[in-house]
């Protein structure tokens, strides 16, 4: 060892003097054309650090502020109508003044439950089958391809599609239920991609330890990855429902517009309360103050809106939490 | 029906990652209730040589092996053997730890649960049990329910551990359990595995010399030749020997520090 070391440092010492040598040369030098490029592209990076901020925060104060001036605009024109308890809980008036949204808030929530019924086991099943199940390969590409074009189609279009399928030819009639198949097709790829990017952060280790406790695939998808998955899926779902209160187009043409009572049977029709705001301002009504209703309505849609938004987020948060990962 | 004293034997076993070949004629036997260290330089393939023994490989795609890794006079690649069956029997812990995101009661009692124990009181008594083999239990036994994510390094490494032990496996694998432990820690689980040694067969990968020296009954020295050959087996035998006389040039330059 001994010997080691000292033939180490009699290699070692000429190339110390080599290095003295080089730093000379750097000092003269070298070293006044690093400082002054460096000097020079300090200053060239402040300028464009400069520039992008400025840029990225008048584009967001735009943005937002265009945000916020159509939440302040609805809120305005219907807040005071939305929050009265008459006007949430009352009958819907078809001839007379004075009616409530009752049966569209049902409608609207009936209508999401009965999708996501539908849309979840599909959607979160597809996503564990592609991730943990299947080898890579053509069909899983084929399937992430068609689920991406899908999700670009209108849902305009794919109201036309529900009610040619659904209403018509599968004689469900303007029914909750033709409407939620409409609104699962619609949702699935969402909902499918979203919970595929859950699973996908679950960390490998976790399944290779479940696995190596003698866990089959199945039992590590059930046990392991899709509880780790939750707080991704569950948000997803949150906003799915936000997205199928406020969707129109594909409700219209499948669900129907206008009802007076609440509905009970799946089979019924219903009239969400997107689609039921639509209704009133191209169609109008009898009533003369259709415009306080329907201003009420799309106030008192925007926060149901908002609140699952938000709600997303808060329980995405807890769930961090509880697993402690967020102190 | 089968004694040797042997539990594992693997007969010229190659493994293949796709076309590129990891590893060439591994020929090893593991000595029951012994602790045998797997040694050699970074990349020759040894986490992959214990991975072979409870098939955790099989989740890498296009993995293959050839040759025979025997149980307890069972070939585990047999195509009627049951995969789940063999990580039940033979556990593992990996070198970064890696408990659940659940509760440390969770975490051990999880092994149990899954093989079907639902009973409170006996799933209380395998945690406890498993958390004291492990030497954890007096650390958490006031924080049962707590996420095991908020526990030190050095304690989630023991916690695996306790998790491990829960379903009462025959053999554990370790690959390179403390390399992310202080020396406290590490000197924990090293009194840990000495510990358990009369119970399981313990197969241990490490980089540090020392603590094969220290802990082990038999070492295996892997090494690969020149970069792109397999990792082959360079010497293997009993641990002192191994270390104070070891017949091939190439393991005594690797113990001593000099190359690798
Ligand atoms: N999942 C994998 N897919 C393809 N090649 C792999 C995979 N895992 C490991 N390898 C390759 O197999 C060889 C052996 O790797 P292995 O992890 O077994 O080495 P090791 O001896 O454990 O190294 P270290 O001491 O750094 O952990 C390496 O060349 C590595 O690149
Ligand atoms: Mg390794």
């Amino acid at each position: 060892m001994s010997t080691d070391l000292k033939t180490g440092v009699e290699i070692a010492r000429p190339s110390v003097e080599v290095v003295g040598d080089l730093c000379e040369f750097k000092d003269s030098r070298i070293e006044g054309i690093i400082q002054q490029s460096i000097a020079r592209n300090e200053k060239r990076a402040h300028f464009y650090d400069r520039v992008a901020t400025v840029t990225v925060w008048t584009l967001s104060i735009i943005g937002l502020g265009i945000l916020a001036f159509i939440i302040f605009v609805i809120l305005y024109r219907g807040i005071a109508t939305a929050l009265t308890p008459g006007f949430i809980f009352g009958k819907p008036q078809a001839l007379k003044e004075g009616g409530g949204i009752w049966p569209m808030i049902v409608s609207s929530f009936y209508l999401a439950l009965l999708t996501i019924a539908i849309v979840l086991p599909l959607g979160v099943g597809a996503a564990v089958y592609l991730t943990e199940f299947s080898r890579e390969g053509r069909i899983t590409r084929l399937v992430r391809f068609g689920a991406d074009s899908l999700s670009t189609v209108p849902s305009v279009v794919f109201g036309i599609f529900g009610m040619v399928l659904f209403v018509i030819y599968f004689g469900l009639g303007y029914s909750l239920l033709a409407g939620a198949f409409t609104l699962a097709l619609l949702n699935m790829p969402t909902v499918m991609r979203t919970t595929e990017e859950a699973i996908k952060a679950v960390p490998h280790s976790y399944r290779e330890a479940c696995l190596s406790l003698g866990a089959s695939r199945w039992e590590t998808a059930k046990k392991i990855v899709l509880p780790s998955a939750m707080p991704g899926i569950t948000t997803g779902v949150v906003l799915t429902v936000g997205r199928i209160v406020g969707e129109s187009a594909a409700v219209l043409y499948t669900v129907g517009l206008f009802v007076r009572k609440v509905p009970v049977s799946p089979l019924q029709p219903a009239a969400p309360m997107a689609a039921n705001i639509w209704h009133m301002y191209t169609e109008g009504a009898l009533v003369s103050d259709w415009m306080r209703v329907a201003n009420g309505e799309a106030a008192f849609l925007l926060l149901v809106v908002l609140v699952l938004n938000l709600g997303a987020r808060l329980i995405a948060r807890i769930y961090q939490k509880r697993l402690g990962m967020v102190s | 029906m089968h004694e040797n004293g042997y539990k594992f034997e693997l007969e010229e076993m190659d493994l293949y990652y796709g076309d590129f070949k990891v590893l060439e004629d591994v020929n090893l036997e593991i000595k029951k209730c012994c602790i045998t260290s797997i040694i050699g330089p970074s990349g020759c393939g040894k986490s992959s040589a214990l991975r072979c023994l409870n098939r955790m490989n099989d989740l890498v795609d296009g993995a293959r092996i050839e040759g025979s890794v025997v149980l307890d006079g069972e070939d585990i690649y047999d195509r009627n053997y049951s995969v789940v069956g063999l990580r039940k029997r033979v556990g593992m812990v990996f070198q970064k730890p890696n408990p659940f995101p659940k509760t440390i009661y969770d975490n051990v009692a999880f092994g149990p649960r899954l093989y079907g124990i639902r009973d409170r009181e006996t799933l209380d008594g395998i945690v406890e049990e498993s958390l004291k083999s492990a030497a954890l239990f007096e650390e958490v036994k006031d924080k049962l329910r707590t996420s095991a994510l908020a526990l030190s390094g050095g304690q989630q490494q023991r916690l695996c551990i306790a998790r491990v032990l829960a379903v009462q496996p025959e053999v554990i694998l370790l690959d390179e359990p403390c390399s992310a432990l202080d020396p406290i820690a590490t000197q924990r689980i090293e009194d840990l595995l000495s510990d358990l040694k009369t119970r399981y067969t313990i197969v241990i990968v490490t980089h540090n010399m020392q603590q094969a020296a220290r802990l082990s009954d038999y070492t295996a020295f892997f090494m690969i030749e020149e970069q792109g050959d397999p990792g082959k087996i360079v010497e293997y035998g009993d641990t002192n020997t191994i270390f104070t006389k070891p017949t091939d040039e190439r393991t005594e330059r690797y113990i001593t520090g000099r190359f690798g």
